[in-house]
């Protein structure tokens, strides 16, 4: 009975026993270890995949929230030129104005200091007409002591007058 | 060493006489071999880590690279069929294999081929007409209706070209094998080495490869339109 090849009923039995093993097998080796193998490499690439996912997505927010921050910054910077020309602008008025001021301060004390010292002057002057005529006086007193006449003594009088206004 | 295929046990079923061959006992022996390393994969699974290495990196190659040669001989809608050929690749290259082992390779009997291709054969017919419907079955009267019993007989030479490619190729190096353990003692040094190697591991995985990328490119072929 023993054989290499034999097409007969018995070959056909044992190619009906071998189909049947093949299908255990197959069943067998897809429950254990095919499925489950299968199963855990789809689990890990979804996992991956939902990685890569949830990367681009934190990449997309990164993005946004740069491209956000980046207008703030620049509607800063332009809050910033805009105060600051705004600043400009205004210390450039005060100190015109201030200067106006002190022009005009400087032109009244000026206008007072003159005033002051025409005072003074008319004062000073007034005094020393007094003080001449005080001298002049006692010139007189002391002249007229000694005979001179009025109309030399007021040419006197005048010609000092005179020679003390030039002093002035 | 016998080249036969010995009965070991014959069984009466139903006043059928059945023959328990060393054939039908050496495939539950690769069977179990298999299941068992099937099993010891699977109770590692519990610590697998996101970077395989060892086993698990085992595991996955086989798993992935199998799932290519489904998807490029067939295509992608026969993915469902990768459980079936990942198993008969498995059952196929082991049976190769355990020649090593003194075994004699379930392959090495045309029951086994022909029961792979017989299944081969189904999945050809049920694809075709799953996909095509009608216009597959129209296929084996094209060009002209005379031309059918050519294609039916193409058709069922594909199982019997397949079987007995596979059966020839694995009882050959192991008729060749066994001559040299025949040989006289110096013969018997390195050269059964050699020999196994060869006709074992090397012929075993090309014509293992082989059977299954056929049957696949058969299958994915029935199924899209010529």
């Amino acid at each position: 009975m023993d054989r290499i090849f034999g097409l007969d009923q018995q070959m056909f039995i044992s190619v009906a026993f071998q189909l049947l093993n093949a299908c255990i097998l197959a069943a067998a080796l897809t429950f254990i270890l095919y499925k489950p193998v299968r199963k855990f490499l789809k689990k890990r690439a979804d996992e991956i995949q939902s990685r890569i996912n949830q990367a681009e997505n934190d990449m997309a927010r990164a993005s946004e929230l740069m491209a956000f921050y980046e207008k703030k910054l620049a509607d800063i910077e332009e809050e910033r030129l805009k105060v600051l020309e705004a600043a400009h602008v205004q210390s450039s008025e005060k100190s015109r104005r201030m200067l106006l001021e002190a022009e005009l301060e400087m032109a009244a004390q000026k206008e007072h200091a003159f005033a002051e010292i025409k005072a003074e002057r008319e004062r000073t002057g007034e005094e020393m007409r007094h003080h001449i005529i005080d001298v002049a006086s006692a010139m007189a007193e002391k002249f007229v002591a000694r005979a001179i006449d009025e109309a030399t003594r007021d040419r006197l009088f005048d010609e000092t007058m005179a020679a003390l206004e030039d002093t002035l | 060493m016998d080249i036969n295929n010995k009965v070991l046990w014959i069984f009466d079923i139903f006043g059928v006489e059945v023959w328990i061959t060393q054939t039908i006992f050496n495939t539950w022996i690769t069977i179990l071999l298999l299941i068992v390393l099937a099993v010891l994969i699977r109770v590692t699974m519990g610590g697998w880590k996101r970077v395989p290495s060892g086993l698990q990196g085992v595991a996955e190659l086989l798993v992935e690279k199998f799932d290519n040669i489904v998807r490029n001989a067939a295509g992608e809608k026969f993915m469902s069929l990768g459980n079936w050929f990942f198993a008969a690749f498995a059952f196929i290259l082991a049976s190769n294999i355990v020649g090593i082992f003194g075994l004699r390779p379930p392959t090495a009997d045309w029951a086994t081929t022909f029961a792979f291709a017989a299944a081969t054969f189904i999945m050809i017919q049920g694809m075709g007409i799953k996909h095509r419907k009608g216009k597959y079955l129209k296929s084996f009267f094209k060009p002209n209706v005379i031309f059918f019993p050519l294609n039916l007989i193409g058709e069922l030479a594909r199982p019997v070209s397949l079987s007995f490619r596979l059966f020839g190729n694995v009882l050959a190096g192991m008729i060749l094998t066994s001559l040299i353990y025949s040989a006289p003692y110096y013969l018997r040094v390195l050269l059964p080495a050699a020999m196994h190697a060869y006709f074992d591991l090397f012929s075993g995985v090309i014509q293992t490869y082989i059977f299954c990328v056929l049957s696949l490119t058969f299958i994915g072929g029935a199924a899209e339109e010529t």
